[in-house]
């Protein structure tokens, strides 16, 4: 039963899984482009944050590039009132943090350093003509902005503590005659912006890199710019596949169960307009370019699709439970049926034994019908016998003892004394023949032996010295294919073969050679004996009738008593078998038995 | 008068010829009896007087039981030679056999008069003669 149940479940239920795990897929293939669609517009939108921060710098730099200063620009102390005024502005733009003028040599002429978030003090020049930045600044030409890698700012060449995350943006400056006067650096302070960029959003891991894939911020460092401190291949702590991001193209990718999204700030060779004051596009000239990259560790990724595993589990859960119940009723039924009809055929193999059994009482009902029919006739026979053959003798007896009475002539009286002894005679022989037939019909201990019937012919055969010459015009001729042995009576059978082998001796014809022939068949699975002769045959229309009675005689000149077939059919019929005849005068007759 | 016999007797049973030639005798001395003890010699006579346009006998009693040709046989074969006899024949069946089967059987012989069972006694004869030879007897 539960094999059953099993198999049928498991046949069920993997499709069902099949289906569900295609479902399943195809669920967590939306969600996650989904989930990559809304990682890529956060991405757009810290790259935007960071270029608008970008651009914001520039801005502020271009100002103070399309400013006109006087002729040899001295803002310490000549033209320190000139510059007063833009000294306040300085101060107020509190993501200044340096604020410095450099002479074509690359020494510093103006410097001011934030102290505080209001304030601004004007601090001791320093040459600066070593460093890159001045170095590039120095290269730029009229309308050309250039902006610095983000870098911890030092001193005097060390790091500033507390780090201090800083880009610069450089310009050329000019006086009012047109002629280069120096540049103008600023340092920003990036400490902020890049907070604000390495902030998270929904769980997302931010990066900013730059070009050589160097971490500059990130949300999953506290400081920035890890690699101007620390170990530089700590830079990306193999969480990014480098191979898989590039510098050049925004893409989404799935790495490891890491989600990934980047986009390139490129700012270099852009053009860029400030504003109304001048229409004049400058050119942005930069150190580095750079990458933001948006990261969803497996771990969201696994909570994202958290829902969708527990539907994907509820939903096989409940198909095991439903098919199982489904499988189970359905198993019960079938079998139930099974069970219903395996009893059906049983009662039908009883039913069809009984049936076997009525026929079988049936044909053994016929059977006894047909002896006990038989039987009724013989003793309607022997009843006819009696009343017939006996009372002829007795009558006339009985007419000649009245007559002797009367009869007073001596002469006649010894006429009818013989006569007496004439019925006494008749009387004796009937007794005899009655005696006989009487003890066939009372066959109560008849041995029924298995009888060879080639054997039992050849016995008989031996009796009648007419086949026992060698030139012998009688033969006796077997053909017992069919069958040759039988369990019959064999006193019977041998007196049946010797009053067939009688009868054909007696009534061959002389003008043929004569001959008798058994032949065994089989008919309706019973046994058949045909005895065949060529002998002088009877006419069956006269005789039809008598054929197998007592005391019938058809040929005048051949002695008998009208005995032999007589006795033929009673043994016969006293073991249940039957006799018909066709004969045809001159030709032979053949008998028929039916065993 | 020839010898043309007024009876005929068929029985096998030489017994009961006997008897009943005697029987008739008695009765009279002018009935001429002839016998045959079988059907088939019977038949034989009988067509013989037919083929030579002799006189039948105006009575036959005859037995059922009998070799070579029994009584039934006898009668089918009367049958067809019935066209060519010119006087009316009196069978009577005589049988030892109260059999009602065979009082039936003999019932549908229309050439059959009458249906006697053994032994037949002077009276029964006596009623036969009177019925055939009437006044004259």
């Amino acid at each position: 039963m539960w094999k059953r149940v099993l198999k049928m479940f498991i046949g069920l239920y993997l499709t069902v899984l099949a289906l569900s795990l295609f479902l399943f897929y195809t669920q967590k293939v939306k969600l996650i482009e989904s989930i990559k669609e809304r990682q890529i517009l956060a991405t757009t939108m810290k790259k935007a944050a960071f270029e608008d921060e970008c651009h914001s710098f520039l801005r502020n730099t271009h100002y103070w590039a399309s400013l006109k200063f006087p002729k040899n620009f001295d803002p310490l102390t000549e033209h320190s009132s000139y510059l007063k005024s833009y000294l306040e502005l300085i101060e107020d733009i509190t993501f200044y943090d340096q604020f410095r003028f450099i002479d074509l040599e690359g020494k510093e002429f103006f410097r001011t350093e934030r102290v505080a978030n209001d304030s601004i003090v004007i601090s001791a020049l320093q040459n600066k003509n070593y460093h890159p930045y001045v170095k590039a600044g120095l290269q730029l030409k009229r309308d050309q902005i250039y902006l610095s890698q983000i870098s911890l700012n030092k001193e005097n060449g060390e790091i500033e503590k507390p780090h201090k995350p800083v880009i610069r943006t450089v310009a050329p400056i000019f006086d009012n005659e047109e002629n280069q006067i120096g540049l103008v650096v600023i340092n920003f302070k990036m400490k902020k912006i890049l907070d604000q960029i390495k902030s998270k959003v929904e769980e997302k891991n931010v990066y900013l890199l730059d070009e050589d894939l160097r971490v500059i911020s990130s949300s999953t460092k506290t400081e920035d710019l890890p690699y101007e401190t620390a170990n530089k291949n700590s830079s990306l702590d193999n969480i990014l596949n480098t191979r898989a991001i590039t510098h050049n193209r925004d893409s989404s990718f799935v790495a490891n169960d890491h989600i990934w999204s980047q986009q390139s700030i490129n700012l270099n060779g852009a053009t860029f307009t400030f504003g109304s004051i001048s229409n004049l596009p400058s050119e942005i000239v930069t150190a580095s370019n750079w990458l933001i990259a948006l990261e969803i560790p497996p771990k969201v990724v696994k909570a994202e699709l958290q829902p969708l595993f527990e539907s994907l589990l509820t939903f096989n859960i409940i198909s095991i439970f439903g098919l199982l119940t489904l499988c189970y009723i359905f198993q019960k039924k079938k079998i139930e049926k099974e069970q219903f009809y395996t009893e059906l055929e049983n009662k039908n193999i009883l039913l069809t034994r009984s049936k076997n059994l009525l026929e079988e009482n049936n044909s053994m009902m016929n059977e006894m019908n047909n002896s006990l029919g038989i039987r009724n006739k013989q003793l309607s026979d022997f009843n006819y016998l009696i009343s017939h053959n006996l009372r002829s003798p007795v009558t006339s007896m009985s007419v000649i003892v009245e007559m002797i009475q009367k009869e007073k002539n001596p002469d006649i009286l010894n006429q009818l004394l013989p006569k007496l002894g004439l019925v006494a005679n008749s009387i004796t022989n009937l007794t005899k023949d009655i005696n006989e037939y009487v003890a066939i019909l009372d066959n109560k201990e008849i041995k029924i032996v298995d009888i060879n019937l080639a054997q039992l012919i050849e016995e008989v055969k031996s009796e009648f010295t007419e086949t026992l010459l060698n030139n012998s015009d009688f033969e006796v001729l077997l053909d017992l294919k069919a069958w040759d042995h039988i369990s019959y009576s064999k006193f019977y059978l041998q007196s049946i073969l010797q009053n067939f082998i009688s009868n054909a001796i007696k009534y061959k014809r002389d003008d043929v050679a004569s001959y008798i022939q058994f032949e065994t068949a089989l008919e309706n699975k019973k046994k058949v004996l045909y005895v065949r002769d060529n002998g002088i045959g009877l006419n069956l229309d006269k005789h039809g009738e008598n054929i197998f009675k007592l005391y019938k005689r058809f040929h005048r000149n051949i002695s008998g008593k009208g005995m032999g077939l007589f006795l033929i059919k009673s043994q016969l019929e006293a073991l249940n078998a039957t006799i018909t005849i066709e004969s045809k005068v001159g030709q032979g007759t053949t008998f028929k038995i039916k065993f | 008068m020839n010898t043309k016999p007024n009876i005929l007797l068929i029985d096998d049973d030489e017994l009961y010829l006997y008897l009943m030639q005697k029987t008739i005798n008695q009765l009279s001395n002018e009935l001429v009896v002839s016998t045959f003890t079988d059907g088939e010699q019977a038949v034989e006579y009988i067509s013989q007087c037919t083929d030579e346009q002799i006189e039948l006998p105006e009575v036959i009693f005859l037995d059922i039981n009998m070799p070579f040709l029994d009584g039934w046989g006898f009668l089918n074969e009367f049958k067809k030679l019935k066209p060519k006899i010119m006087n009316s024949i009196n069978i009577y069946m005589v049988s030892s056999s109260m059999r009602d089967s065979d009082i039936k059987r003999a019932s549908h012989f229309e050439e059959l008069t009458g249906y006697v069972v053994k032994p037949v006694n002077k009276v029964q004869l006596t009623e036969i003669f009177k019925k055939i030879y009437h006044e004259n007897w």
